[in-house]
């Protein structure tokens, strides 16, 4: 038996399990690119016992990786050789509250799916959601959390009253935009670097019963995002939606070897609620778009529409690529460059590449959000394009140049990457994300993570001046 | 019988490849209309290339309307420069590094507007292509 474990579990009143009784699921992420043993796996019960494990890791040396659904591709969510805190073991949705606008209190690793369901029935809603709602509300808050409705309400981090953060000194602090402000903004979007989300107060907005959904298609990408961005400025859409749909062609030579390649369409859904005694007059709706074809008008209630990934990712599943390598390259695009740039790429795509996945394109607001951290580029208006590819990981080596160089083209062309994907970046990258706001995000690291020890091996933070008893490179096996 | 990499022979036939390519012709109908689309491929000396050798290739929608070795380090006719040194070119024309790679990692420079050389990424990769598949006897070899 480990030497600590029963330290820790005297500590804690969670579980505490070692090695020998992990899932395997455990080991890896979303992305399954990245593989680690912790030494133990803590199910904390409360934010005391997130606070108790991280005072007891800071005095033992060990690093703290904090785990939600690991949704997340890179270096985040998993463990080799330290703590493994999987907070979806504090799932209680606390209260709401309707004074000053709605709100209600979760603990961190609420599921976004088990929120929208104990809303539902009095018609309260999230202003922002996830297209994957089996995501926790601590870990999409820790990347910035991007939905439909982001071009009206920024990310679901613009959505949040308070937080409860359990810091790198293991202090469980509160902190909201005025009180202890730096924490706040340094937690959203702050790749879990200065602190552990363990309750978080959200904004709610009033929903109507049901939606319409307009299912538009454009065969020309410029037309389509003349449309996106007349859409998001008429104020009559709750939510927007759209990707890059292939239609294979046949195949042609591409440096010699034939590949299939395709047609590329342009699916705009554009969704509105309303109450059923007074639906929509479509020809309103619809004055001014020119898609090529409108396909399919669908009524639906709203819960239903919020759900309506999980389907399709359970299809996946069952397909079996969620077990597949994601390597997702989504990045934000300065709307003058995003034509550019997915004309450049989607000729070249082989569409076989998004079996189990797709590829998003997403209109947005620059000026929608606050945040500090989420990192997008100047202007109002944005273009979000994401390749999804679910790629057998006996394919992956063969299929890495083409995401990497993906990656930097976009970033090239003025982009910022959405970083619950696929990053693998040197700290050159990591500085030109961030630009003016490197320095502020390690001064942020250093003061509430001082010996650097939550979640390490992603961000290379520069060492930390007095490493104190955490010396051990971030990520690697602690000794003690 | 392999061509001698560097004489006016190896360039012809490249322009010839070129234009006999319908995947070059497809890939590259928008390349140079418009604006200068003429490439010079520098290749700086280094590795068992002795002396620097300049390729220009003067390309417009999808067509090579001339190709020959020039004076370096630069061409006024040229609208892009591709320079690199030779071993990391031998190492794209075999198909080591994608030649995207080597010019998002500035490992490849580019002489003129990078992001419109990486607007039409498909044209050049089927260029290389067409020089890759060229029967030469490289220096070193």
């Amino acid at each position: 038996m480990d030497r600590l474990y029963q330290l820790l579990q005297n500590r804690i009143e969670g579980v505490v399990s070692t090695p020998d009784e992990f899932h395997p699921g455990l080991l890896t992420n979303f992305g399954n690119l990245y593989h680690g043993t912790p030494r133990f796996v803590v199910a904390p019960a409360t934010a005391r016992d997130v606070a108790a494990t991280v005072a007891f890791a800071r005095e033992h040396g060990l690093p703290v990786s904090v785990r939600g659904s690991a949704h997340s591709q890179s270096r985040l969510a998993i463990s080799e050789g330290g703590i493994l805190l999987a907070m979806s073991s504090m799932r209680r949705i606390l209260s709401t509250d309707d004074s000053g606008g709605p709100t209600v209190d979760v603990e961190g690793g609420v599921l976004w799916r088990d929120l929208v369901r104990h809303l539902a029935p009095g018609q309260l809603v999230p202003p922002v959601l996830t297209n994957n709602l089996s995501v926790t509300v601590g870990g999409t808050l820790a990347i910035a959390g991007i939905g439909l409705s982001s071009f009206k309400y920024g990310t679901q981090g613009d959505n949040v009253r308070e937080l409860d953060v359990v810091t790198g000194t293991g202090e469980k602090v509160t902190c909201d935009p005025k009180r202890n402000a730096d924490l706040f903004w340094g937690t959203l979007a702050g790749l879990g670097q200065t602190g552990i989300i363990t309750r978080a107060r959200l904004d709610l907005r009033k929903s109507k019963p049901m939606t319409r959904t307009y299912y538009l298609l454009y065969g020309d990408l410029r037309r389509f995002l003349d449309d996106a961005k007349l859409a998001m400025d008429q104020d009559r859409w709750d939510h927007i939606e759209s990707w890059a749909s292939p239609c294979p062609q046949g195949t042609k030579p591409v440096a010699g070897r034939r590949q299939v390649f395709a047609r590329w369409f342009y699916p705009f859904h554009l969704t509105v609620e309303f109450h059923p005694d007074h639906p929509p007059n479509d020809a309103e709706m619809l004055r001014g778009l020119k898609p090529t074809e409108l396909l399919y008008t669908d009524d639906v209630p709203t819960v239903d529409f919020l759900e309506r990934m999980i389907p399709v990712f359970d299809l996946w599943k069952q397909g079996g690529t969620w077990k597949h390598v994601h390597a997702w390259v989504e990045t934000v695009l300065p709307w003058e460059r995003a034509a550019d740039c997915i004309e450049s790429v989607l000729p070249d795509l082989p569409p076989s590449i998004l079996v189990g996945g797709h590829v998003l394109l997403w209109a947005a607001k620059g000026k929608s959000s606050k945040s500090r951290f989420f990192m997008r580029p100047p202007g109002e208006d944005l273009v979000g394009f994401g390749v999804l590819p679910a790629i057998p990981p006996r394919f992956w080596e063969q299929a890495r140049p083409m995401l990497d160089n993906l990656g930097r083209l976009t970033e090239l062309m003025g982009g910022k990457r959405y970083l619950s994907g696929y990053i693998d970046w040197s700290e050159d990258r990591w500085r030109a994300h961030f630009g003016d706001q490197w320095e502020p995000f390690c001064a942020l690291k250093r003061k509430y993570d001082p010996d650097s020890i939550l979640n390490p091996g992603f961000v290379p933070f520069p060492a930390p001046r007095s490493a104190g008893k955490a010396k051990h490179p971030a990520g690697a096996p602690a000794g003690d | 019988m392999p061509l001698e990499f560097g004489t006016s022979e190896w360039a012809r036939s490249l322009e010839g490849a070129v234009n006999a390519s319908s995947e070059y012709r497809n890939a590259a109908a928008a390349w140079g209309v418009g604006f200068n689309g003429n490439i010079l491929f520098a290749f700086d000396a280094g590795g068992p290339l002795e002396r620097s050798a300049h390729l220009l290739l003067k390309l417009e929608g999808g067509r090579c309307l001339g190709a020959g070795f020039v004076p370096g380090p630069s061409h006024p006719d040229a609208g892009f420069t591709l320079r690199a040194p030779f071993p990391l070119w031998r190492e794209v024309l075999t198909g080591k590094t994608l030649a995207a790679t080597a010019i998002l990692t500035g490992r490849m420079r580019v002489e003129g507007n990078t992001i419109a050389l990486l607007k039409h990424a498909g044209a050049h990769r089927s260029l290389i292509h067409c020089v890759a598949s060229l029967d030469t006897h490289f220096p070193g070899a």
